[in-house]
């Protein structure tokens, strides 16, 4: 028989009894969509934790003085105790073509004092307008501003704010040992304070711009601790920190690069455990679908009895039976995959272009240092939906097998004598 | 960095007070401590060495890091465990910056902003002005025999000269950070030659060296005191006394804020 001639045989079998077809199909299609989407969702979460933990601060790639870490000395500066040329650095940094902005920086232990207050935190020196480009930490600003550049301003975190009982427009002492030895300390007015949820941030940081943290720290202009980068694909941060660390050695500047991967290594774990937590979807999915289509095959079968007699009493052989009852299950699984495919991909498109607002529900959080935001966020999972495809056939094969067995060693005699 | 870093504005200041309360100890140190004669007693003497009555009194402190040195002059008065102030008189730079220990507190006067801040407790394991004292050195008001056992582990000579050496281990309950301190003392002169610091896992910290042993307002002391961390080799502070009083007329109201300031 022509192969064309299964693939038929196998259709109008479906046809059969299309109320049964309809359900099985139905539940295989809505596995299918449960499986996409929820894999969709796992990685709409880890994006966003991702986001958000390299976002809010860090950025997705850092370039340090060869010696500053793990100690974070405020002696070493990229480029050595000289320094560096920090427009050329920026630029270096930026040429890399999956580098969209940068930003400088420099830090400095310090204490925050009202005078009878004191807190102690990082004091983050920045150049707000590069700053906006690469981390959301200005978006935070829940009072007031930010701080200006020449102008001795702060911007405090929320939990440090409460602590020190100021707010904007209060006048704080900022003490940091300098560089040189001697204590650095000025009166600094609050130009706003931040919140973002994250307690370390919020108890223990403190900005100002840059040149007045250099000033303060006894820092001149061209010493910079750290240039942040923002690289919109995250995971192309490593090959980036690679190709940026190469240019900048090849400019004979002794740097270290990292990508959002080296520092945030958790991060990383926890996409990793999404990704396979994905696989483990599928198979419990599938697994429990495999016992209904393998239902409907049986059933199917059976109401073929005498069909299957039929054509082994014509010389058919088992194989042709076994091959019918196979093509049949492939083409419930295509019809599936087709109902599953237009199902599911309007939901995708519509839920990552407008992902629901959770907020009535649960306000935001933080997730490996990170705050998530209270949205049921979507992103594609191209391979998935390929995958996941092929496991709907695979679960369509597996579940045919018992039923073809059954079917192929249907007794042709007995059968059409009807014992 | 952050804690390193915050409160280095105290060390300097522990570092003087350290330094002169080892001075102002001395005090009937030298006839009751000639009578000890148990390693309790003989660190119990030494102990109070390092603390004191009231006192006044100059320092130079001399701080070696790998990245800067700097040298302090400083004036400092203390009374009893309580109290101490200690005021820097030079480089200009720093001149005028104070900071004033009372009971459990301890302020920071910023001469250049006029301002005073309160220094919060959490950063007391932290050093001060750069040194490689800490505030705790200076704050801490338990003594060595209540918070350690102590056995001699050495009794002999050394150097040419006679000493004890003592093993003080913590007890269960108490309240310190160091795994174990050991003490070198003359016997002699009943003074400290140096205590040698080591952490819960037994790495050797840092070690204090006491020297130039003086008579100061009428009493012997370490005229000389040098921190050296083992972490950073070839960093040190070192505090030198110019001058001493002891039994100085100094009440706890000496100690304000308003002196703090420089106010009288």
């Amino acid at each position: 028989m022509k192969a064309g001639h299964v693939w038929r045989i196998g259709w109008r079998n479906l046809g059969r009894n299309r109320r049964r077809t309809l359900i099985t199909a139905l539940g295989l299609a809505l596995g299918y969509t449960a499986v996409v989407v929820m894999a969709g969702l796992s990685r709409g979460l880890v994006s966003e934790m991702i986001d958000n933990g390299t976002g809010m601060v860090t950025g997705q790639l850092q370039v340090y003085g060869a010696g500053y870490l793990p100690d974070r000395s405020i002696y070493e500066t990229i480029g050595g105790r000289g320094g560096t040329d920090v427009g050329a650095l920026l630029a270096e940094v930026a040429a890399d073509p999956r580098v969209v902005a940068v930003a400088p920086r420099v830090f400095a232990g310090g204490l925050v004092s009202t005078g009878a207050a004191t807190t102690s935190g990082v004091l983050m020196g920045i150049d707000p307008a590069r700053e906006a480009e690469v981390s959301r930490l200005l978006t935070f600003i829940r009072s007031g501003r930010a701080p200006e550049p020449g102008r001795y301003e702060i911007l405090i975190g929320a939990e440090m704010a409460r602590q020190l009982d100021a707010g904007p427009g209060d006048t704080v002492v900022v003490v940091a040992p300098a560089a040189d030895g001697s204590l650095g300390n000025d009166l600094f007015v609050v130009s706003g304070v931040f919140s973002t949820t994250v307690t370390e941030l919020d108890l223990a940081t403190a900005v100002a711009t840059i040149d007045v943290i250099q000033e303060l720290v006894a820092l001149p202009t061209g010493r910079i601790h750290e240039v942040a980068a923002r690289i919109d694909d995250p995971w192309l941060a490593p090959e980036a920190a690679d190709a940026v660390a190469s240019d900048l050695a090849a400019a004979g500047l002794e740097a270290r690069v990292r990508p959002w991967t080296e520092f945030r290594p958790e991060m990383v774990d926890y996409a990793r455990m999404a990704s396979s937590m994905e696989w483990l979807l599928i198979v419990f999915v599938f697994g429990m679908a495999i016992w209904g289509v393998a239902n409907t095959m049986l059933m199917a079968t059976f109401e073929r009895q005498k069909e299957f007699a039929v054509l082994l009493a014509l010389g058919g052989g088992p194989g042709f039976i076994v091959r019918s009852v196979y093509t049949e299950a492939l083409v419930l699984a295509a019809v599936s995959l087709a109902a599953g495919v237009v199902l599911t991909l309007p939901v995708l498109a519509w839920w990552s272009a407008a992902p629901p607002d959770m907020s009535f529900l649960y306000g935001g959080f933080t997730m490996a240092g990170g705050l998530m935001r209270p949205i049921l966020r979507v992103e594609w999972p191209t391979a998935m939906i390929f995958l996941t495809g092929g496991a709907m056939f695979v679960t369509a094969l597996v579940a045919a097998v018992y039923p073809a067995i059954r079917g192929a060693r249907v007794p042709p005699a007995d059968t059409l004598a009807g014992r | 960095m952050r804690t390193r870093a915050v409160v280095r504005a105290s060390a300097l200041i522990t570092a003087a007070t350290l330094a002169l309360g080892s001075t102002h100890a001395a005090r009937a140190q030298v006839s009751t401590c000639r009578r000890a004669e148990t390693p309790r007693d003989i660190i119990d003497c030494v102990d109070r060495i390092m603390r004191g009555e009231s006192s006044r009194g100059t320092a130079s402190m001399e701080v070696l890091t790998e990245n800067w040195s700097r040298s302090f002059e400083m004036q400092v008065w203390s009374l009893g465990t309580e109290y101490s102030l200690v005021r820097i008189l030079s480089p200009r730079k720093d001149a005028g910056t104070a900071t004033l220990k009372a009971g459990n507190e301890i302020w920071n006067y910023l001469p250049r902003v006029d301002r005073t801040i309160k220094i919060p407790s959490s950063l007391m394991g932290a050093s001060w002005m750069g040194s490689h004292f800490t505030n705790d050195d200076w704050v801490k008001e338990s003594r060595l025999i209540e918070d350690y056992d102590i056995e001699t582990s050495f009794e002999g000579e050394r150097d040419g000269a006679r000493v004890w050496e003592f093993d003080l281990m913590p007890r269960p309950e108490a309240p310190v950070i160091w795994g174990r301190i050991v003490y070198r003392i003359r016997r002699d002169e009943m003074m400290p030659v140096w205590a040698r610091y080591y952490d819960e896992d037994g790495e050797l910290v840092r070690t204090l060296l006491f020297d130039d042993y003086r008579r100061m307002g009428g009493r012997l002391v370490p005229a000389s005191m040098r921190v050296e961390p083992m972490d950073k080799p070839g960093e040190y502070t070192q505090v030198r006394y110019d001058d001493l009083e002891f039994d100085m007329d100094l009440e706890e109201d000496f100690f304000s804020l308003r002196r703090l300031r420089g106010g009288r």
